[in-house]
């Protein structure tokens, strides 16, 4: 009974060993991406922003606030300009990314009691830059003008703690569960990761199964499974799910173990591994079955495989994509393996929680076993279209 | 010398016709010529064209119960991106609805709130949030910050009023603050990802038609003993001036539809001017060209062009600056940023179509972008001979 599985086994082993294409797509390519991304992001968090700021006060006070915006940690002032038009045009070229801008006399003004207004500019075309700019700016400007309060309240006679309790009478402490550092590299590492090793489990996939029917050797292929359609796919796509497996747990421990991204339950991420490869492998196979072409399918794995990274909601939430739109994002395996890693992991609750979204990847499955017997007669009658 | 001159022009005239002919008569070339930049920036703009993350739901546990935590709560439930779903009865009852998805953050009001602010306490309140996607978290911190300081200024006008205070000068704030957002005026995510998303289309696609053309070519060289039929007989740099102009001539009406027509359809940030964007791009599609003809040796066959160069897109958006900025990058992954046309592309275009920048502003990635087109038009050169050569090789064996 496993003798066609193991001929077919050894066959697409062979087949490996003539193609470099294999190595290259299963182990390069993901090992390469998880590492650029993780290298790339090492430092967490892209603090020290150029910005400027534009001082047309130069008194004590405005080059006091000078001094304190440069030494926080978001903010670093690269340039001095002289005006808004020199400051804009540091933008305009992206030699800054923010700038702040301290009115003529500020000092004068902020000490008589007539309100100066502090202006600052963030370039939000770079959306991590521009915000945290925004953030180093505004902390500044609400704690320059808290200090003067402070100064005017003491010299009514209200005493220190008083003056520092009326300041801020009301504090919201903000608890970032899971990722207490914000950090970047934990938000885009743990998606963009996943969607990298499914974008190339899709195109091996397809490849695998439909370069026999460009090189009219399918039909050996179901000779050497005894005819069986069944042990043909297992035989040519077990191989691929061991090796694609074995990398995501790699790549498991790497993030959660060596890098310690934070993971509640490290077993049930691993669990949730080679149900997530297979799923990926079925979405492929259901495309291969639709159209048995190789071009065409490599080009719709591709497609679906790169739009994944926007459409699966990793940076912008499904509930807020227009649901027509929306829809989609669940006929992605990644978006499951997304939603899991979210409870598992980064939030490392109860598994009862995550259920359906296990159940769903299986179901990518099922839907692969139903589809798939439509590709026996192509296999059989294989013809290259180009 | 003239005649030469004058052959090798001709040469380069019948490579492009045949170029434009072999690409415009090859479905899965036009595929990636004319359909996906056709297609896939409005797909994208679709994607992300809510813009902001609004009405995030938020679970309450209030333990102070008086009008003061109510008007908290009111003051929540009215900010664009929150939007209280209800109150648990305690923090156990909030965490299951925020593990069953019900809400991506919980706001616990303690018992003493109300009381700490009639004693002129500190009052804390504890918000927790969920951080699996970043944009809802920097949408509900921006909220709450006005929150802080909106109930905050409340909290001390009603102090200072009875002692006599002038209210303008020390309830409200001494010094105003007014933050203004350049180019993505309104904080939108389709605004800020697509303008550097549709440069990106434009260079990914036109190298994968033109690594699938390359390994078309040796699909047929293949079939036919080591020559391509098909092929004009040129000098290298004939074959590669030919078929750069022939990409690029497909691509100048795409061009033109992509950066102009798709913000204008979707209202994104597009205040640049033409004279200034479609001259700026123009060197990035002659060094995408090169770079797809020199990646041409990578692709062995039709097909190979998918394994090869589609995931690069990941790496390149990275490489951009666009999520990480290119500022905090090491010297080895901005070295690598450098070698790719889209990278000086998409931070040019950026500046130019959403700060109004101009050519001037950017001339260091204009200049460093014909660097590019230079130097690939070298190594396209060398692998033109390459893979001629290998032909020769070949036939004679």
């Amino acid at each position: 009974m496993f003798k066609g599985l193991g001929h077919t086994i050894k066959r697409e082993l062979s087949r490996w060993n003539s193609r470099r294409v294999y190595l290259w797509g299963m182990i390069l390519v993901p090992l390469a991406v998880a590492f650029f991304l993780l290298d790339l992001m090492n430092s967490g968090l892209p603090t020290q922003v150029p910005s400027a700021i534009v001082d047309l006060d130069n008194t004590p006070m405005s080059r006091n606030l000078t001094r304190s915006l440069g030494s926080t940690e978001l903010i670093k002032i690269s340039d001095h300009a002289e005006s808004y038009h020199d400051a804009m045009k540091l933008v305009r070229s992206g030699k800054i990314y923010g700038f702040f801008v301290i009115p003529h006399d500020f000092e004068a003004k902020a000490l008589s009691g007539q309100t100066p207004t502090l202006t600052y500019y963030s370039n939000m075309t770079y959306f991590v830059p521009g915000t945290l700019a925004f953030k180093g700016f505004k902390t500044m400007a609400v704690l320059s003008s808290g200090k003067i309060v402070e100064t005017s309240l003491e010299g009514y006679g209200i005493s220190e703690d008083a003056a520092g309790t009326l300041l801020q009478p009301i504090v919201i402490d903000n608890h970032q569960l899971g990722n207490p550092w914000t950090n970047y590299s934990i938000y885009l590492s743990n998606s963009f990761i996943p969607g990298a090793l499914e974008l190339m489990i899709f195109i091996m996939t397809c490849f695998a199964v439909c370069e026999e029917i460009k090189r009219a050797t399918s039909r050996q292929w179901l000779a050497t499974a005894r005819g069986s359609l069944t042990k043909a796919l297992v035989g040519k796509l077990l191989p691929q799910t061991v090796v694609f497996t074995v990398i995501g747990w790699f790549l498991d421990v790497v993030l959660f173990r060596f890098l310690h991204f934070p993971c509640g339950h490290f077993g049930n991420m691993m669990l949730a591994m080679p149900l997530f490869v297979i799923a990926c492998q079925s979405f492929a196979l259901v495309i291969c079955a639709v159209v048995p072409n190789l071009r065409l399918s490599l080009s719709l794995c591709s497609l679906t495989g790169i739009l994944a990274f926007s459409i699966a909601g990793f940076s912008f939430p499904v509930d807020n994509m227009y649901g027509a739109i929306g829809i989609f994002s669940y006929i992605l395996p990644v978006r499951w393996y997304f939603l899991i890693y979210i409870d598992q992991a980064l939030n490392g609750i109860d598994i009862f929680y995550s259920r359906q979204y296990y159940m769903a990847l299986i179901l990518f499955f099922l839907a692969a076993a139903a589809l798939a017997p439509r590709l026996k007669k192509r296999l059989l009658n294989p013809v290259y279209v180009p | 010398m003239m005649k030469r001159i004058k052959n090798w022009i001709f040469e380069v005239a019948r490579v492009m016709r045949r170029e434009l002919t072999l690409s415009l008569t090859d479905i899965g070339v036009l595929l990636f010529f004319v359909v996906l930049p056709l297609f896939y920036p409005l797909v994208y703009t679709l994607i992300y064209n809510p813009e902001v993350a609004h009405d995030i739901p938020v679970a309450i546990v209030d333990d102070s119960r008086t009008a003061d935590s109510r008007q908290l709560v009111r003051m929540t439930d009215a900010t664009e991106s929150m939007n209280v779903i209800g109150y648990a009865s305690d923090m156990a009852e909030a965490r299951r609805w925020f593990d069953s998805k019900d809400c991506y953050a919980i706001m616990y009001i303690p018992a003493d709130y109300s009381r700490n602010l009639g004693r002129h306490e500190q009052s804390h309140v504890e918000f927790y949030s969920d951080m699996s996607l970043l944009l809802r978290y920097r949408a509900m911190l921006m909220d709450l910050t006005s929150i802080q300081l909106a109930a905050g200024a409340d909290v001390r006008t009603q102090t200072l009023a009875p002692l006599g205070m002038a209210a303008s000068s020390m309830s409200g704030s001494p010094v105003n603050n007014v933050a203004f957002m350049l180019g993505d005026t309104e904080q939108g995510f389709a605004s800020f990802i697509i303008p550097g998303i549709i440069i990106l289309i434009l260079q990914q696609s036109m190298i994968l038609g033109i690594t699938m053309l390359g390994g078309t070519s040796r699909d047929r060289r293949l079939r036919n003993g080591g020559t391509d039929p098909l092929a004009v007989p040129a000098t290298a740099s004939a074959s590669v001036i030919g078929r750069m102009l022939a990409y690029v001539f497909i691509y100048l009406p795409l061009t033109i539809y992509v950066l102009h027509f798709v913000p204008v359809f979707f209202s994104l940030p597009h205040v640049g001017s033409p004279l200034q964007y479609f001259p700026f791009v123009l060197p990035m599609l002659v060094a995408s060209a090169f770079l797809g003809i020199t990646l041409q040796i990578m692709v062995k066959e039709r097909e190979m062009s998918f394994p090869v160069v589609v995931f690069t897109s990941i790496v390149f958006l990275f490489l951009s600056g666009l999520t990480w900025p290119r500022y905090a990058m090491s010297w080895l992954w901005k070295g690598v940023g450098d070698l790719i046309p889209a990278v000086w592309g998409m931070e040019g275009f950026i500046r130019i179509n959403s700060n109004n920048a101009t050519i001037f502003d950017n001339s260091d990635c204009y200049l460093m972008m014909w660097a590019l087109a230079a130097f690939y038009f070298l190594t396209a050169i060398w692998t033109t001979r390459h893979l001629n050569r290998a032909t020769r090789l070949r036939r004679h064996s």
